[in-house]
């Protein structure tokens, strides 16, 4: 959690945290009425495709840029509501995760910051990153917003999971074709960008990591547990995930 | 050109004069006050309340422009809340499900506080220029980097969406069919596109951090800033009023239990 505070003190990244933030709520309002699941609260999200890659290209200032991106689509998309601030710390996480968990869900991971797309390890740590992501947002906003009388848990963490990991799965492509050009020729890569030498691999950070998984499949399948109720599985859930992702 | 987002509403009316702070601080106090009672005839009461400063803000048009939102808002809650709230009087019963007066009357005051949250939140945007907004949220204590970035990202997103808007039309006059009724290829075909203005967006990145540096910026650096509001008696008076209505609500809600349908939720 460090880099995401240490960051506001790089001009750099708070300028990249604007622009990421910009092509989120732009992309956000452009789709925002074309295709809506739950009105007001989720649609069919194109800018799902932005979050893994914008987590794990600019790391913290991507993770930012999604939350403030996710606010300002409410305000231009006139649903600013008290889900809005379970939305950004919802897509907060979903560019925190990425690069956070990259180095730390061992032995998932391989330990490095680093994307190479002949590697079959990297796939599919992209894909099990992109639904704990995912599902991680689904956890928070869902429990928030069934707290306030929104919508029930049961039914928006599962519609938002969904669209997060599809939008995600997609969003490898972007990933694919962006890496490079921003690593070598923008030099924007964010260990780059905030001179971070060595990743994070410590015991406490995967111990964390994994603590963030077991909340995401704990607040996605709990439920169906007989005797369990979705209210007791989404706080349990948010708990662990808010408290692992303290310790990345 | 650049696309007009915004749903700020330029009248002069008295809560276009307020300090964007008390009206920050305003908005969340109605959101509080809103999840005080799960009955819907307290929740209307709430809402016609807001109705009300609508009407005196001049801003009534603005809460028209997004009326089919509001309306699917609140027929999704009150469709969809009872099948998931248990209640004693049971109306309906159909393979396990179970609708009672309990949970529909909940459901309708679910809409309702809904549909309340979104036009408490438009009420802010209709009589709030971002910039103001921007403004007291920096007043209100939110560090400078992460106002600049929010400010910046405003500032930004119509430009962007302009520039993708240019980018699927110069697409689509080549032939590329967005129109396609399959999500799932529309979203395919979005990933594609996403790529140019991804890169163009990121150009533009090192082009400000540059003139960013140049000019000296520091994000830790103290600031003044043109736009000074002052918070005045009438600001005092409108949080004053919203206190005192939260006090009353959380009275009647944990003294006297009214208001409630189904104990132990919001």
């Amino acid at each position: 959690m460090q880099h995401a505070l240490l960051m506001w003190k790089n001009t750099r990244m708070i300028v990249l945290t604007a622009v990421c933030a910009a092509i989120y709520a732009a992309t956000l309002i452009a789709f925002k009425t074309v295709v809506p699941i739950i009105p007001g609260v989720t649609e069919v999200r194109v800018a799902g495709v932005f979050p893994m890659t914008f987590g794990f290209l600019f790391g913290p200032a991507g993770a930012w840029g999604l939350a403030i991106g996710n606010v300002i689509g409410d305000i231009f998309g006139g649903t600013l509501s008290p889900v809005s601030i379970a939305g950004f710390i919802g897509n907060f996480l979903m560019g925190y995760l990425p690069y956070a968990l990259w180095t730390t869900l061992v032995p998932v991971s391989n330990g490095t910051y680093a994307w190479d797309a002949k590697s079959v390890r990297n796939w599919l740590t992209y894909i099990v990153i992109a639904f704990i992501s995912g599902a991680a947002a689904a956890v928070v906003i869902g429990t928030f917003a069934d707290a306030i009388g929104m919508v029930p848990y049961a039914i928006i963490s599962k519609i938002i999971t969904i669209n997060n990991f599809i939008g995600s799965l997609i969003g490898i492509l972007l990933l694919i074709a962006v890496f490079d050009v921003t690593k070598n020729q923008l030099r924007l890569f964010w260990p780059e960008v905030m001179d971070v030498s060595a990743a994070n691999t410590g015991l406490k950070a995967s111990f964390g990591a994994w603590l963030v998984a077991a909340g995401c499949i704990l607040g996605v399948f709990g439920g169906f547990v007989p005797g369990l109720s979705w209210t007791v599985v989404s706080w349990l859930a948010t708990c662990l995930i808010m408290g692992g992702s303290l310790l990345l | 050109m650049i696309m007009n987002l915004t749903f700020y509403n330029d009248e002069a009316t008295w809560l276009h004069r307020l300090d964007p702070r008390t009206k920050i601080c305003g908005v969340l106090l109605i959101f509080v006050i809103c999840l005080c009672f799960n009955h819907p005839l307290f929740i209307v009461g709430i809402l016609a309340g807001v109705l009300a400063i609508f009407t005196t803000a001049k801003s009534l048009k603005v809460l028209w422009k997004l009326r089919f939102l509001l309306v699917l808002l609140f027929v999704f809650s009150v469709v969809l809340w009872p099948f998931f709230i248990k209640g004693k009087t049971i109306l309906l019963e159909w393979h396990g499900l179970e609708v009672s007066r309990e949970s529909l009357l909940y459901g309708l005051a679910m809409g309702l506080r809904l549909t309340t949250f979104v036009s408490a939140g438009l009420l802010l945007l209709a009589t709030t220029k971002n910039e103001e907004i921007t403004n007291g949220l920096i007043r209100l204590g939110i560090p400078y980097p992460v106002a600049f970035a929010l400010a910046t990202a405003i500032r930004l997103a119509p430009t962007f969406a302009d520039a993708g808007a240019t980018i699927v039309q110069a697409q689509v006059s080549r032939g590329l069919d967005l129109d396609s009724k399959n999500i799932f290829s529309r979203f395919k075909r979005f990933a594609p596109l996403s790529i140019p203005i991804f890169i163009s967006a990121m150009r533009y990145t090192n082009f400000l951090a540059m003139a960013l540096e140049s000019k000296g910026f520091r994000p830790d650096a103290p600031r003044t800033s043109y736009y000074e509001p002052q918070t005045t008696g009438r600001d005092w008076l409108v949080l004053g009023s919203l206190m005192l209505i939260l006090a009353a609500c959380l009275y009647l809600r944990l003294s006297l239990h009214w208001g409630i349908i189904i104990s132990g939720r919001l």
